[in-house]
């Protein structure tokens, strides 16, 4: 599954609304769950928070990749948030995270959850594709971007 | 040579494409008296990869190569089965590393002449088809390829193939 199959508007938020990590990890959570990808929020919650804790998601250059292992999802799914003023994450290079990718997956999928962070970690290296999806106004500007051939 | 296909190699991901593919190579060399391989590759690149980013820790490389590990034996048994069920005696290649560049291998240390991979994800750009590994290894290896598509013929073939 390519991230290409994973986005839509139903799981991008921006701008988002939280100011803290916990926040916003609740609040992609939230968009999976209203998307009707995700069962027990606080399950995943848990999950997402439990990896964390272990060393932090948020990279550099303002991206943030959270990412679990869950029974509370049937598939692959991803949320896309955008915080154009950033929240601090305990990045790696200190600085506050803009882009946020919340991965999950079901505990069966590890090949394509591999294959789905591999390629989320090459995009984001791209500095042109920091800068188109910090300066979307909507979901759906996102959405077209990924769509671009 | 009096066949065009004596060496067929299927490259098995664990995806549903992979597994039409798989039934569709099978039906191939059972009409053609070919050979079948199968081959599983681990991707221990992807995975080292994503501890040298910082985005896996120790702990999730381990557990993660222990996964796929057991997907290989799974999708490697299946396809056996399925195989065998057809009357073929495949070979199933288990391997692990850069997936295009281990393909590549197999094709030329078994003589391969029939490469089959399952249908393509869509990509969004020129990097995408870059770095897709069955991309990469369509268009790099030494010998024919094909791309098999519609999982509903397919198993239609396969299912009646006596």
């Amino acid at each position: 599954m390519t991230l290409l199959e994973m986005i839509n508007e139903d799981v991008i938020k921006v701008p988002l609304e939280s100011n803290t990590k916990h926040d916003v990890f609740r609040e992609l959570i939230e968009i999976l769950h209203k998307a009707g990808k995700v069962k027990n929020t606080e399950s995943v919650f848990d999950a997402v928070i439990n990896r964390d804790n272990q060393m932090s998601t948020a990279l550099e250059n303002g991206i943030a990749l959270p990412h679990a292992k869950t029974e509370e999802v049937n598939q692959l799914v991803l949320a896309i948030g955008v915080s154009p003023k950033g929240i601090d994450c305990d990045s790696h290079d200190g600085n506050l995270s803009h882009l946020f990718f919340l991965l999950l997956a079901p505990p069966d999928q590890s090949g394509p959850h591999i294959e789905a962070l591999s390629e989320i970690s090459r995009a984001t290296k791209s500095n042109a594709f920091r800068r188109v999806l910090l300066s979307a106004q909507n979901a759906a500007e996102i959405v077209e971007f990924f769509c671009e051939d | 040579m009096d066949n065009p296909v004596e060496r067929v190699l299927v490259y098995l991901d664990g995806s549903i494409e992979s597994v039409t593919a798989a039934r569709y190579a099978i039906c191939l060399c059972r009409k053609l008296n070919a050979k079948l391989y199968g081959t599983f590759i681990i991707n221990t690149h992807a995975l080292n990869d994503l501890v040298k980013s910082r985005i896996f820790i120790e702990s999730e490389q381990i557990e993660y190569k222990n996964d796929l590990e057991a997907d290989a034996d799974k999708y490697l048994r299946n396809f056996e089965t399925e195989a065998v069920s057809k009357g073929l005696a495949p070979e199933c290649i288990k391997e692990s590393g850069l997936v295009n560049v281990k393909i590549k291998e197999l094709v030329r240390s078994y003589e391969i002449d029939l490469f089959v991979i399952g249908e393509l994800s869509r990509i969004r750009s020129r990097r995408d088809e870059f770095h897709n590994e069955s991309e990469r290894a369509m268009r790099s290896v030494p010998c024919s390829v094909l791309i098999v598509k519609d999982e509903d013929r397919v198993d239609d073939i396969y299912e009646n193939l006596n």
